[in-house]
């Protein structure tokens, strides 16, 4: 009986330094699966990576068992840090949170295409372009 | 401690967007991304479904902040929903106790190895003659047997588990591979944890399984790890409350030691495991990355133990050395 898959769930944490506390617990507890067990296998997998944000893919199986996989930095993170951005703006349609240029944008989308559905880099790019937009970081030539 | 979930749904373009909000107001930084998906014909295969909603979810403790954070998220998403669409923000109320035991309810009799089954606390298990039968509620400690690492060590304890041997646990989580050692046989068996939830929870399920006379459970580590505090702090910790433990245990007095840790871990208690070990004793190590097995082996020979054997499932490893002489 081939096992089957029954949940796909991302999540956001800081590198080697997740709990059982909210989002993990109620994330994953709703699928049956063991919480220190992925807590212990996300912190020992990421743990090079510590001081980042470090997304992960959980595939959970109908035996309740799962596997975990790193995926690369959220966009938000590498424009916030190419645009030299704190944050993004709380208000993007009308206040600039800051600039990046193309060349910075096409490394980006460079560093997510593993993980992007994107066919070809031009259309990670313009998936990457939106997310700055939505952020308030302007694209400049 | 009571929750506040917050949830929205966009369409996949957005999810970057809306996760950095999330991300800037959500408890711990933390984001919940729940992607549509199809099924790829037969088995464990996917693929992200683009042209549906994804669901993204982040949480604040209910205190006197939560209605102005939330407010602030509203806002920010009310301005991005100006640029793409963006779902409402739904609110639920959510205790500790709604996901703390949610996974129960999945759990089921787990047989591994040749002898060994798992049976949880709750559910009823007729055992066959041969049957080692662990009944065990790991609640929120590690070690329900279903993770590789759990498993290896299982088999390993299978095989070389001999009768009245003194036995150390370290990290012990749920008690699964103390226990799972007395019932094999072991005389006494120590189980050791830095993580004073654990320690309660393996207490509990030592005495379910009718051990205590054999199975000491104490908070406490070895040597190095002494003051290295629950692993959930990082390690590095400040050598606070290295609580003496009466329970850190003798030199040279353990014929078989488990020690279900991390890579990092093991290196850094190397030469405190090689001590701890009668001379003949055997080590069985897990929790080890595959990328990283090299690194702990090179640790372990370097304080004195020789590599007796080499397993691994999926990507994790298990190691069994031997500190030789008589």
């Amino acid at each position: 009986m081939a096992k089957k898959l029954v949940g796909v769930v991302k999540l956001q944490l800081p590198a080697g330094k997740a709990t059982p506390a909210p989002p993990v617990g109620p994330a994953l507890g709703q699928y049956g699966i063991n919480i220190m067990g992925f807590v212990k296998e996300y912190n020992e997998k990421s743990a090079s990576q510590a001081g980042s944000i470090v997304p992960v893919e959980i595939t959970i199986y109908s035996d309740k068992s799962f596997t975990v996989r790193l995926l690369t930095p959220p966009a938000a993170d590498l424009l916030r840090k190419a645009a030299g951005a704190q944050k993004g703006s709380g208000t993007p349609n009308r206040t600039s949170a800051g600039q990046i240029t193309r060349a910075q944008l096409r490394q980006i989308a460079q560093q997510k295409m593993p993980d992007m559905n994107a066919l070809d880099i031009e259309s990670a790019e313009k998936i990457i372009a939106g997310t700055a937009r939505s952020m308030g970081i302007r694209i400049v030539d | 401690m009571n929750w506040l979930e917050l949830s929205v749904e966009v369409d996949s373009e957005a999810v970057e967007a809306v996760a950095e909000v999330l991300a800037r107001y959500g408890y711990n930084g933390g984001v919940v991304v729940e992607p549509a998906w199809t099924p790829g014909g037969e088995g464990p295969e996917f693929s992200y479904d683009t042209t549906r909603p994804s669901v993204l979810r982040t949480y604040l403790p209910l205190d006197g902040q939560a209605e102005e954070t939330r407010q602030r998220i509203e806002q920010a998403l009310w301005h991005l929903g100006q640029m793409r669409p963006v779902g409402p923000l739904q609110t639920r109320a959510l205790q500790e106790e709604d996901w703390a035991n949610a996974w129960k309810q999945h759990y089921t009799v787990l047989r591994v190895g040749e002898r060994i089954v798992i049976a949880p606390s709750w559910l009823d298990y007729q055992p066959a003659p041969a049957d080692v039968v662990l009944h065990l509620d790991p609640g929120m400690a590690f070690g329900t047997g279903l993770h590789p690492t759990t498993r290896l060590c299982l088999r390993l304890l299978e095989h070389y588990t001999r009768p009245g041997q003194q036995v150390l646990d370290l990290g012990t989580g749920s008690g699964i591979l103390a226990i799972a050692a007395a019932h094999l046989g072991a005389g006494q068996v120590l189980a050791l944890d830095n993580d004073p939830v654990a320690v309660a929870v393996a207490a509990e399920n030592v005495a379910r399984n009718g051990v205590c006379d054999r199975v000491t459970v104490a908070e406490g580590s070895l040597g190095a790890g002494a003051p290295m505090g629950h692993w959930l702090s990082g390690g590095s910790g400040p050598p606070e409350a290295a609580a003496p433990g009466d329970a850190v245990p003798g030199v040279g007095r353990f014929d078989l030691i488990v020690a279900n840790l991390i890579a990092r871990v093991l290196m850094i208690l190397a030469a405190d495991l090689a001590a701890a070990l009668a001379p003949g004793g055997v080590l069985i190590s897990s929790g080890i990355l595959e990328t990283r097995t090299a690194e702990v082996e090179a640790a372990f020979a370097s304080a004195g133990l020789r590599l007796l054997e080499r397993y691994a499932e999926g990507e994790w490893v298990a190691l069994v050395h031997r500190r030789d002489g008589h």
